[in-house]
């Protein structure tokens, strides 16, 4: 892409002004409950702004809008069905629980509910598939900054790793979710600047569908036929809205994690429930340039129809414009860089090292682990960030062993969550034994994904009730606070829970 | 699975999407007020987030009636 000076001046001003911004909230960190839950002082639409920053990668604008270049309108069900009713469920169901019960982590709050073995398994699960994500997001960055630039790719690494660990490193989640609030502003201003550039050159939203319908009559539907290969119907709504969706905004360590910095339940509620209104305009910025592109040049055929975001940039953008839209382009990675830089460290350090090497430790000392943890993920991304390009399959592959994951880890969180009867081996089993189903259709009947989530989860519900019905149920003491039934009960337990999330009582 | 949805007009999918939004909406009006309230500086009206939930979900509805077949 030529950039202009212009645009450079905006570019650069950018890069440099968010790290400065985030250092500031250094003065507001001297323990390890500041730096890995902002000292639990978030407000509600500080949380909101910063999940769907950290939701919003460069990836799902490339991935987006080529999906929307291919399918249509139903690339935007991963934002509609694919987020809202999860982020609901999440917002009233499971948000408060993990808040009352003092957690860091979503695996501490199942190591909680059910043993440490299923702590274990989703910590090492989460912290590996986190580590591995930073590498892939920071050769993203990398190759960025190499093109629009002119920056040689190791130059680019070090500068992505100087902007993002500056202020993560030393103002941890106060930091990563304040720059995250600047940085959706950018992402939307120049979003929406795009996509109204775009609609005014195919002649408004009635010009854009003229010129599309004629040859693909079915890109303005969101339901496509069960013979699409990748968007079937069923699929969408049992795997992805069903299982896979509800799975990441429910169970996704760096989207809980804002919530659990909340200043008080109701906060970390609206904080959830909120995102879902800037959500819900995602297709706007996402989706929307894909269709403008085919409007506008329906010759991009196979790979090249990935490139149908910096198509609409490169051939639509004004100078100063395509600054605006690449500072948001840079805004939606390192918005996902950070908060994933952030919880692969929380994890790490709350449950690995926490609680297997360094038990009973000064606050300071967890502190001062914490920081050298992202310190590390750091390093380790600039050094794995060039082994994603010798293996470009990488990031399809942790996505897919997240997938087979994440259809037990949902089915026995909200059993978790609503049964009380639900035990720890049969939590573990439920655990096992889903990914076992999930792996099996996987190697063997390779099934799609979404089928794959949808009976995965189906099968470690049922291991779960089973297990847990032969065997003893848990003490009421262990459950306190855990279990919806018994919290809502009881208005003394609210009150207590309540004031040991907000750390004003040990109890 | 997928032998079985096969037969199923494409009509159904639009009519299961509905059926889950407002069994949504009506799931969050369960909760009760306390829970929804807990914490919250004030009781005042906007605050209670079963409103914010039945907007979504109705935003959600008109999106899917228009666009989903």
């Amino acid at each position: 892409m030529d950039i202009r000076g212009i645009d450079l001046f905006i570019v650069v001003a950018y890069l440099v002004a968010i790290p400065i911004f985030g250092v500031y909230f250094k003065r507001y960190v001297h323990t390890e409950q500041d730096y890995f839950l902002a000292g639990k002082m978030l407000p509600w639409w500080v949380i909101s702004m910063s999940i769907i920053g950290t939701n919003i990668g460069a990836y799902d604008y490339m991935g987006a809008a080529g999906g929307a270049y291919r399918f249509g309108l139903a690339q935007a069900n991963y934002e509609w069905i694919g987020a809202i009713p999860a982020m609901i469920l999440s917002a009233l169901l499971f948000v408060p629980y993990y808040w009352k019960a003092g957690v860091y982590t979503v695996p501490e709050f199942l190591g909680k509910r059910y043993n440490t073995a299923v702590r274990v398994i989703e910590a090492i699960l989460w912290g590996s598939f986190l580590a591995c994500v930073l590498g892939v997001f920071f050769w993203a960055s990398g190759l960025m900054l190499n093109e629009y630039l002119g920056l040689p790719i190791e130059i680019a690494l070090i500068a992505t790793a100087l902007i993002v660990g500056i202020y993560t490193i030393t103002g941890g989640l106060a930091a990563v979710a304040m720059t995250d609030v600047v940085q959706l502003l950018v992402m939307f201003i120049g979003g929406i600047a795009l996509t109204i550039l775009g609609l005014w050159a195919v002649g408004g939203w009635e010009g854009m569908v003229q010129k599309i319908i004629p040859s693909h009559p079915d890109h303005f539907k969101l339901f496509l036929p069960l013979d699409n290969p990748t968007y079937p119907w069923a699929g969408m709504i049992f795997g992805l809205a069903i299982v896979l969706s509800p799975a990441w905004w429910c169970c996704h360590q760096a989207i809980i994690q804002r919530t659990l910095g909340a200043r008080g339940e109701w906060d970390a509620k609206a904080g959830m429930l909120f995102a879902a209104f800037p959500k819900m305009f995602i297709p706007m910025l996402v989706v929307l340039p894909g269709l403008l592109t085919l409007a506008l040049n329906p010759n991009l055929v196979g790979a090249d129809m990935d490139k149908a975001f910096p198509w609409l940039i490169k051939n639509l953008l004004p100078a100063g414009l395509a600054g605006l839209v690449f500072a948001a382009f840079m805004a939606a990675l390192i918005s996902s860089v950070d908060s994933t830089l952030n919880s692969a460290a929380t994890l790490w350090t709350r449950d690995i090292y926490q609680r297997f090497l360094v038990k009973k430790a000064s606050d300071k000392h967890y502190l001062n682990v914490g920081r050298i943890l992202t310190f590390a993920f750091l390093i380790w991304a600039i050094i794995f960030a060039p082994v994603t390009k010798k293996f470009p399959g990488i990031y399809v592959a942790m996505q897919t062993l997240l997938s087979i994951f994440q259809g037990p880890t949902f089915a026995i969180t909200l059993l978790g969550i609503y049964w009380k009867r639900a035990t720890q081996w049969g939590g573990l089993a439920g655990l096992i034994g889903g990914v076992c189903i999930s792996t099996t259709l996987f190697l063997f009947e390779k099934w799609s994904f979404l089928y794959v989530a949808w009976w995965s989860f189906c099968g470690s519900i049922v291991i779960n009730i089973i297990i847990s019905l032969i065997t003893r149920p848990e003490p009421t003491d262990k459950l306190q606070g855990l279990v919806y039934g018994l919290v809502m009960k009881d208005k003394t337990l609210q009150e207590i829970l309540s004031k040991r999330a907000k750390g004003e009582t040990n109890e | 699975m997928s032998n079985w949805f096969r037969n199923l007009p494409l009509f159904w999918a639009l009519l299961i999407a509905v059926a889950g939004f407002l069994g949504m909406l009506i799931w969050a009006w369960f909760r009760p007020k306390a829970y929804i309230y807990q914490d919250a500086p004030d009781q005042r009206w906007w605050r209670d987030l079963r409103i914010w939930a039945s907007l979504l979900m109705l935003i959600q509805i008109a999106l899917y009636v228009v666009f989903g077949t």
